[in-house]
């Protein structure tokens, strides 16, 4: 009998451990095919990084912060990028994933003007890679070509491999251990040197983010730790994020 | 030619060859043979192999997904002990490094002057011949510069050099021999030791970026992850002392800025408020580590008399005085056990760095924590008699005599390994002049060209570390005994001829009868003859019935350790408080100038070795977001009062030299320190090393003044202190942030992006 089990994934990121290393960036480019982004992509504000990590600071010298934040396709259960595409070329599905279907889109970039994140990457131009280097490419995920969109996509590519591997083959349930155990995790996840990304079923009681996503839907008071960027905005991310803890307040607090 | 149905089936048969050969490109012809790699080549099936990645120094355990025969993907080895299945933002730069477009594809010889760039292909035969006759030629005058080394790497060019009557340099731009000597004192034993974080309660840390490039950054950020602990109940604290705002600095819970040099006398002032107060455990000796002074051997570190000369500003984290910020973190340190120590970086690179250093490890001693959980751990000696666990070090010093000797014509043939010096060290050492002798004769190992091998007169091709065999004694393991094993888990491509650097070395000791101390075929037997020594200790990680089954699951789990296997010694501390007492003497830095000049090793690049890679150059600084560029960080509110905006170009001029640089403004800089990103600066090298406009590319190193670390002779690289002149040109700056200002802009709740809590849970 195949196990037939509902999924919705989704992440955590705990800002106290994020020291901005960039470990996830790379590993992302690495396992996407992102076209490299050159010196000139830098300067138009184009370079793309599906993961990201955001920079603030707060504090003139010496009572100084920098906070880091990464910033990757939130997986809204509620997505402001959904209703404008029209040609469906992104939709939600059964998972809680916000999915991009390239050879549907069209580039009309509705989509990038309406998403709160700033999280899709519109292809501009033909990305290049020198002949050599394409051999690095990874044969699971589709070259984006000149006028498509891309973003995160929670590395479904890995989660295709593993239910179809784990579920379907051997006929066990998936949970966010034996995806770790066996390269299942996002590449962002699965290379943070500070466990700082989690990654999991929001349904699934074994899976370690599961308790993060419980204690946020029973809270109306934002007493947890855990809270959404911009969720006054109501598009109802898959993402937690867990607060910074500041030991020392800042003076100006 | 009468036309016939047999001629005619003849022709046509020939003429549909012709077609097929015409729509084909050569490319797709040339499979590579499935003999050879069976089971890569099934379509659309993964493989993983274990094996070492070696874009850093700190060479993590990893494993490389190879679907037909093309590596796709590295990633952590979650066994391996040190890295424990993490990676850095460094890991997958060694796809690009396996297929850079630039990749030397043959051995070629110089065609003409050196340094002319002119170089014929030639095959291998003529080119290990051209090696064989000029080291019988110049035997004894032989010398070779690798980057540090270590397992049959190491092993293999010292003795090959050797045979050849001569010496290996192991060069690195900011060596650790300060910092080796440092511990070497304090702890008895030069071999690195562990830091256990993760079980630590309280962190301080001098200099030492650990959570970005210092020595093994992605194994101390594991264990700082365990250190913050998701349920923050039991979470640990970090107390950073810096002179600049570096990776570790924006997530310390504290950071102190301070002058360049002055971190020693902060720990020892820091150590006297542990004596004077008695916050010191009662395990610990006071008599005997101040040979029965007591307070008295740091009578000069009172905490009052110090503030001044330090450079803290006041009201760190809410403090009254400099003073009662050194008694607060002494007691914090104290009170918050485990606690460690530990220093390295900026600390070390004054002129009196090795005082600094050696300070900063005698707290460990005073809060007694060293050889506990959540301390400082001492690593065992290699379990491989041959093999050393602590990698030889030298410094700019041994450099400087190894060009004096090559001036001198007492060198005459130099074999440059993996490594570019010419680069790498400060024009005034004047190496690229010596190699541009053209009787010293330069052999180099590499895999693309660079400033030092342009020079050269015979370069071969090396083989990637994916396509190559090798090992590692992590320096520092975790505490025990560890052997990392690298593996070829591809094939080269067939368009590229590399061959392994260590191999090269055996055939030619063997073909010349030198190789008496060199008893391996190649690479790949002296490590099977080691994983045989391994599987007759009968201990450890890998299980295995027999030799072979042994090696195959040793290459299987990428290396070899033994937790039970650690260090008992101890440390004879006595009288240690007036041997450091006695080394603070004379100024830390010593030129003179406006403002401090503090270099780092960039993120990525570190300290240029990955320059040639896109994704390296690609990823942007943490701190300043900032790709493919050299920025100068200084200060918002400096700038603005010197008329500075972001963009411009700046001019850093020390007492002899100068280099230009984009102005970023920082509001987290210190005011009287600027600092700039090593790596840049490239003039020969692939497209994306070079390739810059003007203005956007400087190599610091270059700027640097000639002072060294007092006793230890590395290079004092925060000693230099400059001045900034704006050009009144400006450039793009090619970061990653928006060009508005990066503050968090929320007025409500809902709308902050980046929200607080404190440890107690109370929301900020």
């Amino acid at each position: 009998m195949v196990v037939k089990v509902d999924h919705k994934w989704g992440m955590v990121v705990d800002l106290d451990k994020c020291t901005g290393c960039q470990a996830c960036v790379v590993a992302c480019q690495a396992e996407n095919n992102l076209p490299i982004n050159t010196k000139d992509l830098f300067m138009q504000k184009r370079a793309f990084e599906w993961i990201r990590i955001e920079r603030y600071w707060e504090g003139d010298f010496p009572d100084v912060r920098a906070r880091y934040l990464p910033v990757m396709c939130q997986h809204c259960g509620n997505a402001p990028c959904e209703p404008v595409c029209p040609v469906y070329a992104t939709y939600h599905n059964d998972q809680g994933l916000n999915v991009q279907v390239y050879n549907r889109c069209v580039g009309t970039r509705y989509c990038i003007n309406n998403c709160t994140y700033q999280v899709r990457f519109f292809n501009f131009w033909e990305p290049q890679w020198p002949e050599r280097l394409q051999n690095q490419l990874n044969p699971d995920v589709t070259v984006r070509t000149r006028g498509i969109t891309e973003k995160c996509s929670f590395c479904v590519q890995r989660i295709r491999r593993a239910e179809v591997t784990v579920e379907r083959r051997e006929r066990t349930k998936l949970n966010d251990k034996i995806m770790a155990a066996r390269n299942y995790m996002p590449a962002c996840v699965q290379a943070c040197p500070t466990n700082a990304l989690m990654f999991g079923d929001q349904n699934n009681e074994q899976d370690e983010i599961h308790e993060y996503f419980e204690e946020i839907r029973g809270d109306d008071h934002g007493d947890s730790r855990g809270y959404r960027l911009l969720e006054e905005i109501g598009t109802d991310p898959s993402v937690i994020y867990l607060k910074k803890v500041e030991q020392f307040q800042m003076e100006h607090d | 030619m009468k036309l016939t149905r047999r001629n005619f089936l003849a022709w046509a048969g020939l003429s549909a060859v012709g077609a097929v050969a015409c729509d084909v490109f050569e490319d797709e012809l040339r499979v590579q043979s499935p003999v050879s790699l069976p089971e890569d080549l099934v379509k659309g099936k993964e493989n993983w192999y274990a094996t070492l990645c070696r874009t850093c120094p700190s060479s993590e355990g990893v494993v490389v997904r190879v679907v037909e025969g093309r590596a796709k993907k590295i990633q952590g080895n979650p066994n391996y002990p040190t890295n424990m299945g993490a990676q850095s933002a460094r890991c997958d730069l060694g796809l690009q490094q396996l297929y850079h477009p630039d990749r030397l594809t043959g051995p070629v010889r110089l065609n003409g002057p050196k340094g002319s760039g002119r170089f014929d292909k030639i095959t291998w035969d003529r080119a290990l011949e051209a090696l064989k006759k000029e080291l019988q030629d110049r035997d004894g005058a032989v010398a070779m510069i690798t980057p540090p080394l270590r397992g049959h790497a190491a092993l293999i060019s010292d003795n090959f050099v050797k045979a050849f009557g001569g010496k290996r340099i192991e060069f690195d731009s900011l060596d650790l021999n300060t910092y080796k000597q440092a511990i070497e004192n304090v702890f008895g034993k030069k071999i690195q030791p562990y830091y256990d974080i993760s079980n630590a309660k309280y962190v301080l840390s001098f200099g030492s970026d650990f959570l970005s490039t210092w020595i093994s950054p992605t194994q101390w950020e594991v264990a700082y992850g365990q250190f913050r602990d998701s349920k923050h109940s039991d979470r640990g604290t970090l107390t950073h002392v810096d002179s600049r705002f570096s990776v570790t600095a924006s997530n310390a819970d504290r950071w102190i800025p301070i002058k360049p040099g002055q971190e020693g006398k902060l720990a020892l002032s820091i150590a006297y408020v542990l004596i004077e107060e008695k916050l010191t455990p009662s395990k610990v000796d006071i008599d005997d580590l101040t040979d029965g002074k007591g307070l008295s051997a740091l009578a000069s570190y009172h905490p009052d008399n110090l503030a001044a000369e330090l450079g803290i500003p006041e009201h760190i984290t809410g403090s009254n005085s400099v003073s009662e910020l050194i008694r607060t973190v002494a007691r914090e340190f104290a009170s918050q056990g485990p606690a460690i120590a530990i220093g390295g970086g900026s600390a070390g690179a004054s002129t009196n760095g090795l005082f600094n250093l050696e300070a900063i490890y005698l707290l460990n001693h005073l809060v007694g924590s060293v050889g506990i959980k959540g301390g400082v751990i001492l690593n065992p000696d290699s379990p491989i008699k041959e093999l050393s666990a602590g990698s030889s070090s030298h410094t700019i010093t041994d450099v400087e005599n190894l060009i004096k000797d090559i001036k001198s014509s007492k060198i005459k043939m130099l074999i440059i390994n993996g490594t570019n010096p010419v680069y790498g060290l400060p024009n005034w050492t004047g190496l690229k002049e010596a190699l541009e002798n053209e009787d010293v004769y330069l052999v180099s190992f590499d895999y693309l060209m660079n400033e030092t091998n342009n020079l050269s007169n015979l370069i071969l091709p090396d083989r990637n570390f994916m396509e190559e065999w090798g090992d590692d004694i992590p320096e520092p393991a975790s505490g025990y005994q560890v052997i990392g094993i690298q593996q070829p888990i591809v094939n080269p491509l067939s368009d590229l001829d590399p061959r392994s650097s260590s191999d090269v070395m055996l055939s030619v000791a063997q073909d010349l009868g030198k190789d008496s101390d060199l008893p391996w075929k190649t690479l790949q037997e002296a490590m099977k003859s080691m994983s045989d020594q391994l599987f007759d200790l009968n201990r450890g990680s890998v299980p295995g019935s027999t030799k072979q089954e042994f090696w195959n699951n040793l290459l299987k789990q990428g290396g070899w350790w033994d937790e039970g296997a650690t260090e008992s010694s101890s440390v004879d501390v006595s009288n240690i408080v007036s041997n450091i007492v006695a080394k603070d003497k004379g100024a830390a830095v010593q030129s003179t100038g406006e403002f401090y000049l503090v270099p780092f090793e960039h993120n990525s690049l570190l300290d240029g070795r990955n320059g040639d890679i896109p994704w390296a150059q690609a990823t942007p600084d943490p701190v300043t977001s900032i790709a493919w560029q050299t920025w100068v960080e200084i200060n918002e509110k400096k700038a603005n009062d010197m008329g500075i905006q972001e963009g411009d170009v700046l001019k850093v001029q020390s007492e002899n030299f100068e280099i230009k640089g984009i102005a970023f403004l920082s509001p987290a800089q210190p005011p009287e320190v600027i600092s700039i990103p090593l790596g840049q600066g490239r003039t020969i090298g692939s497209s994306y090393a070079t390739n810059r406009l003007d203005g956007e590319s400087a190599n610091v190193l270059d700027m640097l003044e000639n002072h060294k670390v007092n006793e230890t002779g590395s290079l004092a690289w925060a000693a230099t202190k400059v001045n900034v002149i704006n050009t009144n040109t400006s450039l793009r700056i090619a970061k990653f942030e928006g060009d508005f200002e990066s503050r968090e802009i929320g007025f409500t709740e809902g709308e902050k992006l980046i929200k607080t809590t404190s440890p107690n849970g109370n929301n900020h």
